[in-house]
């Protein structure tokens, strides 16, 4: 049970990738799961929508995760947007 | 989103970011290593799964040692202080973390422990021995900045779990089977679980030893004066 550790790691990742690129809004996120990362994609996906909206730029992002070699944990792409400036 | 054809336009901005979701724990352990470096310490990571006797092999350690070095102790448990307050009755210093759930401690949690043990005393330290959360998986995947990884496991456990829990054991650079005074009791094989090991991680040393009757432990603690005498190479 160690993918919400990981989870909230994500987060903070796409906080710091909203700010570096000067968006408020990600919506989508690909990530790559090591097959021996001990990391179980199903438990990883239900956290992550469990759990994205303590980071506000995450509320709407959508997963997908991609089965990757090894052990790591990579977070290959995200998709930014600007926020809805109507609100 | 473009009023048009909704392609996004050019509001979407896809960024190939490649980065391990672990980089900010292993950017905490450099930092944690470079503190230890300053403290002047040598640093032991402590994995198994619970009960496999890291406390008591602790205790017996500190005993043995505590006049020679300045011990520092990091406990981390999901709860409760039990471990910290058999290891104070040691008379060392140590900073007990609750991980609140969580089944391994991280680079972040340990630093918190690092700091809480400089403000005891003078804190200085030659060993600081951080026991991880009781779990024979999850601890493996996070660097905390410790010079050594250490993998128990104990008899009763059985000796198969060396290829069924590989992560630990390719992780570490020393791997103790404990509670060898149970042997006569257990179908334990010291041959299969070193032949494991061995074939998931070549250079991984073993020790065996029994914290209850002593044998082992010698071998055990000479290797950790080696540690905090500076004379054994540290894997990076
Ligand atoms: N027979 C025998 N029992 C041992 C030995 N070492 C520890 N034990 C017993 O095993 C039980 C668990 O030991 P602990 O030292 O608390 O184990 P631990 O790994 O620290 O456990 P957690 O912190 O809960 O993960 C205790 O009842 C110990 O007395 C040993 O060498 N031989
Ligand atoms: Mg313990």
């Amino acid at each position: 049970m160690h993918e919400l550790f990981l989870v909230q790691a994500l987060l903070v990742q796409l906080k710091e990738l909203c700010e570096e690129h000067g968006r408020s809004k990600v919506s989508m996120v690909t990530v790559s799961i090591g097959k021996e990362s001990c990391v179980v994609p199903d438990s990883f996906a239900f956290l992550f929508d469990a759990v994205k909206a303590e980071e506000e730029c995450a509320t709407g992002a959508l997963l997908r995760i991609e089965e990757g070699e090894g052990r790591d944990l990579i977070l290959l792409r995200v998709e930014l947007e600007e926020a809805d400036r109507s609100v | 989103m473009c009023d048009s054809c909704g392609c996004g336009g050019a509001e979407r901005l896809v960024v190939e970011v490649n980065r391990s979701v672990l980089d900010e724990n292993r950017r905490v352990a450099q930092g944690n290593r470079r503190m230890l470096r300053e403290m002047g310490a040598v640093a032991l990571n402590l994995m198994s799964s619970p009960g496999a006797g890291k406390t008591t092999l602790l205790e017996r350690t500190i005993a043995a040692l505590k006049d020679r070095y300045r011990i520092g102790v990091i406990e981390g448990d999901v709860e409760t202080e039990r471990d910290a307050q058999r290891i104070r009755a040691q008379g060392v210093p140590v900073v007990q973390l609750t991980t609140g759930g969580a089944c391994h401690l991280s680079a972040a949690l340990v630093h918190k422990g690092l700091h809480g043990l400089k403000g005891i005393g003078e804190g200085v330290y030659d060993l600081v021995f951080i026991e991880n959360v009781g779990n024979l998986v999850c601890p493996a995947a996070f660097d905390l900045g410790e010079d050594v990884k250490v993998a128990l496991l104990s008899v009763p456990e059985g000796s198969d779990k060396p290829a069924k829990y590989p992560a630990l054991f390719r992780e570490a650079s020393l791997f103790i089977i404990t509670k060898v005074d149970l042997l006569e009791h257990f179908d334990f094989s010291l041959d299969e679980a070193e032949r494991l090991a061995r074939g998931i991680n070549p250079d991984v040393e073993i020790l065996r030893l029994s914290a209850v009757s002593g044998e082992g432990v010698g071998s055990w603690l000479e290797y950790v004066a080696g540690l905090a005498e500076g004379r054994r190479g540290i894997r990076p």
